[in-house]
């Protein structure tokens, strides 16, 4: 075969941090063993070296617990040595480096972090059952590497410039956490946005940070959404 | 938050952040190229009234400190350090200069910006290369100035003379115009990086301008005892004569005493640029580099970015371009492979995302990204219509409707059935960002002229747009017929496509499949064209016969594709 076809889509040759992006799609990882990684179940799609994966760890059960029900955790513990490519269906990844920052990221579009990194379950209070799909999101703050995923090239947008910024939850894919946040249901019969559930809502985010959204109300879970068929 | 301004944009102050203490840094390089930086400040005629509010290397703070030369830091040239509370009332506008010490002009020079940091966080920054000037050899950068308190301004204005124009422009005189230095001594003067002024020391009160070394071009490895600085032309309010002029460095220069020597400064050698002794990694020394630079410490909590002093955890993260200065420090924990050598990994969270930041210019319509559409319902005021469900932010105060009509439009809906889209009315004062399923999104700006568009492939449109309902009947179309919507009259459309569209001219043969047609001219006369093949399918459920749209028209017309059949 004439290598020359692939030759463009080879890694490049060192990584040069610890996440950084092979095409737009995928997040190729530089795995250490001591330092482990959380990645979204199943979004391995290659490694190189010795790595291993243990899907459910007890510890992550325990910090969703209580959340919802009927879900599995949706995150895998990796360990080891080499080189970890993550991708999720074909959607954008973004690898974000935090320093002493804190974000929260919508769990749908949790690709992968450090598992060094501070990390909890986050609760928006009073939308917690959010249209069909219990919108829940991660706390993730510390110094490390954040993957995140969107589907579509996503836009940041500033917050506190211009008062509240409304998102379609659909579309959210994370937030810088200072932000404050608030559900908003428009109750009027002639405002139907949203997917013609009658009612709209939307999140407004108040206060200085900024919100990176999709550019596609498509909030499927492929993972979940495979397991039940 | 990083607002970014092009040339010309002005904005308040208050607007980009509530601090008055504000770092400004100014970042220019050309090959060759020396600069000097300053600051003037003006009265209300725009006059360099008094002479003390000139900053400039020789000068390096006014009386009351609130304007303050900082020397090279954390990547710029040159920085200021502005307590807009405390600059006397006098001065209506501090405008920030950059002029070419030596041979060049300003097309020479590469990219550059001013930028403005306020409590560690940059909050603007005005970037212009080269290519905005021609001859010109001082340029006008940015202002703040007053007008219902504080705001700024990136000028970019070119000026033909150097300083010395600048000077008499702003009506400060020019004393003495001494041959100009023989352009930076080579191998000494870095190009581009001015060496930091030598940290001031505090001069005892009372005692006019600091002693300083000369910067950038200055350094002509000779101990020159007499004072003359050499960089060119000296204003009219030379430093006193008490000041001894910048001694050259190399030589013994031996700091008054009592003087603190700065750290790394007190060689007076020009430090590379980029190991500038402000550079964080290069200076562990504790404390702000310039001991007593600083008025009294209750002013303290002043963090210019990238400084030692600055706390990390604040939440304040670096200004992005720093390069991997400052990360080894936050992100040590991390073994060998985390540092981050990476591009994006200086900037923090901020430095990754920002190439994600949406386009900045007001127009009614912005794409945002080839995904993701911004209407500006604020400019033009009327509404917009765009399909149901496919808002994903929205700014402002905006109401969304269903689009009521008439009874007609809305027989006609219902005559189309589930041919049409619901749309929704989008009207207020903000900004609606439109996006359907990661399509990519095309807005068509018609001005009387009229297009055909697949309704389903139509994502908003402004409310000044004539529309109606077209249906193209057709044995073995999808779903019977095929509804596409004629639009006309003058405003824009935003269509969407799955992948990148092909555009075709219409020709007497031109045909295209049913399910990939997106629009087409309205000149055109569309037909549906049936071909029944003798020939046994090879799969099932096949009829047999293949369905498509001719398209024909006047020369001119064209029909858009897109590569993925619904």
């Amino acid at each position: 075969m004439d290598q020359r076809m692939t030759a463009g889509f080879a890694p490049t040759a060192a990584p040069t941090a610890r996440m950084e992006n092979h095409g737009s799609t995928m997040a190729r990882v530089a795995m250490q063993s001591g330092n482990d990684l959380f990645a979204r179940s199943g979004s391995m799609v290659a490694y190189e070296g010795y790595i291993q994966y243990e899907s459910n760890p007890t510890a992550l059960r325990q910090a969703f617990a209580g959340r919802l029900t009927g879900e599995s955790v949706p995150l895998m513990k990796c360990t080891g040595d080499g080189l970890l490519y993550l991708a999720d269906y074909g959607a954008e990844v973004v690898c974000v480096p935090l320093q002493n920052e804190s974000l929260s990221v919508n769990a749908t579009n949790v690709l992968a972090f450090d598992a060094h990194l501070e990390w909890g379950v986050q609760r928006v209070k009073g939308i917690a059952k959010f249209a069909g799909q219990g919108l829940f999101n991660l706390g993730i703050s510390g110094t490390g590497w954040v993957a995140i995923t969107s589907r579509g090239i996503p836009v940041v947008v500033d917050c506190g410039r211009s008062g509240e910024v409304c998102v379609d939850p659909d579309a959210l894919v994370a937030w810088s956490s200072g932000l404050e946040m608030k559900g908003k249901r428009s109750f009027k019969a002639s405002s139907l946005i949203g997917r013609g559930s009658g009612e709209a809502f939307q999140l407004a985010f108040s206060g200085q940070g900024f919100v990176v959204v999709q550019p596609s109300e498509d909030s499927t879970d492929r993972l979940n959404a495979q397991q039940q068929n | 938050m990083v607002t970014h301004f092009q040339r010309g944009r002005k904005a308040r102050l208050s607007d980009l952040t509530l601090g008055t203490d504000l770092y400004v840094g100014v970042q220019i390089a050309g090959p060759g190229l020396v600069f000097d930086i300053s600051c003037f400040g003006l009265d209300q005629a725009e006059q360099l009234s008094d002479d003390r509010y000139f900053i400039f290397y020789n000068q390096p703070k006014s009386p009351e400190e609130s304007l303050q030369l900082l020397g090279a830091q954390a990547g710029d040239t040159e920085s200021f350090r502005v307590t807009l509370d405390s600059v006397p009332a006098s001065i209506d506008r501090l405008a920030f200069t950059a002029s070419i010490d030596g041979d060049g002009t300003m097309a020479q020079v590469g990219p550059g910006y001013l930028r403005i940091v306020a409590g560690g966080d940059e909050v603007a920054r005005y970037a212009f290369d080269g290519s905005e000037f021609t001859t010109e050899r001082a340029v006008m950068l940015g202002d703040f100035y007053r007008k219902d308190g504080w705001r700024f301004a990136a000028v970019g204005q070119g000026f033909d003379g150097g300083l010395a124009a600048l000077l008499r422009h702003f009506g400060g005189e020019v004393a003495e115009e001494e041959p100009p230095a023989p352009a930076a001594a080579p191998g000494f003067a870095p190009p581009g990086g001015g060496p930091p002024a030598a940290p001031g020391f505090a001069p005892p009160p009372g005692a006019a301008a600091p002693p300083q070394a000369a910067p950038a071009p200055a350094p002509i490895p000779q101990p020159a005892p007499p004072p003359a600085p050499t960089p060119q032309p000296a204003p009219s309010f030379t430093p006193p004569p008490a000041a001894p002029a910048p001694p050259a460095p190399g030589g013994g220069y031996a700091p008054p005493p009592g003087a603190p020597v700065p750290p790394g400064g007190g060689g007076g050698f020009p430090v590379q640029p980029g190991q500038g002794f402000g550079a964080p990694p290069m200076a562990p020394a504790p404390g702000p580099p310039q001991p007593g630079a600083f008025p009294p410490p209750g002013q303290g909590g002043y963090p210019p970015p990238g400084q030692p002093g600055f706390p990390p955890g604040q939440g304040g993260f670096p200004p992005p371009g720093q390069g991997g200065g400052y990360g080894a420090g936050p992100t040590a924990p991390m073994p060998a492979m985390g540092a981050p050598a990476g591009a994006g990994a200086a900037g923090g969270v901020m430095g990754a995302l920002d190439k994600y930041r949406g386009s900045d210019e007001r127009r009614r319509w912005a794409l945002q990204n080839p995904q993701l559409v911004r209407a500006d319902l604020g400019i033009d005021g009327q509404p917009v219509m765009a399909r149901q469900g496919s808002m994903v932010l929205y700014q402002g105060d905006i109401d969304f409707g269903f689009k009521g009509g008439g009874l007609m439009r809305r027989a006609t809906t219902w005559a189309t059935g589930e041919g049409l889209p619901s749309m929704m009315r989008c009207t207020g004062d903000g900004q609606v960002y439109l996006a359907e399923e990661a399509s990519r999104l095309h807005p068509v700006e018609l001005q009387g002229d009229a297009i055909c568009v697949a309704s389903q492939h139509v994502l908003a449109f402004d409310e000044s747009l004539e529309y109606e309902v077209r249906r193209i009947d057709g044995h073995g179309l999808p779903g019977g017929s095929l509804f596409a919507l004629q639009f006309s009259g003058h405003g824009t459309l935003v269509v969407t496509t799955q992948g990148e569209p092909l555009v075709l001219p219409v020709t007497p043969m031109t045909f295209a499949d049913a399910n990939a047609v997106i629009a087409w001219s309205a000149a055109a006369q569309v037909l549906v064209a049936n071909q029944v093949r003798v020939r046994r399918q090879a799969f099932p459920g096949h009829s047999g016969e293949a369905t498509q749209l001719q398209f024909r028209g006047a020369p001119g017309s064209f029909a858009i594709v897109q590569p993925y059949e619904i």
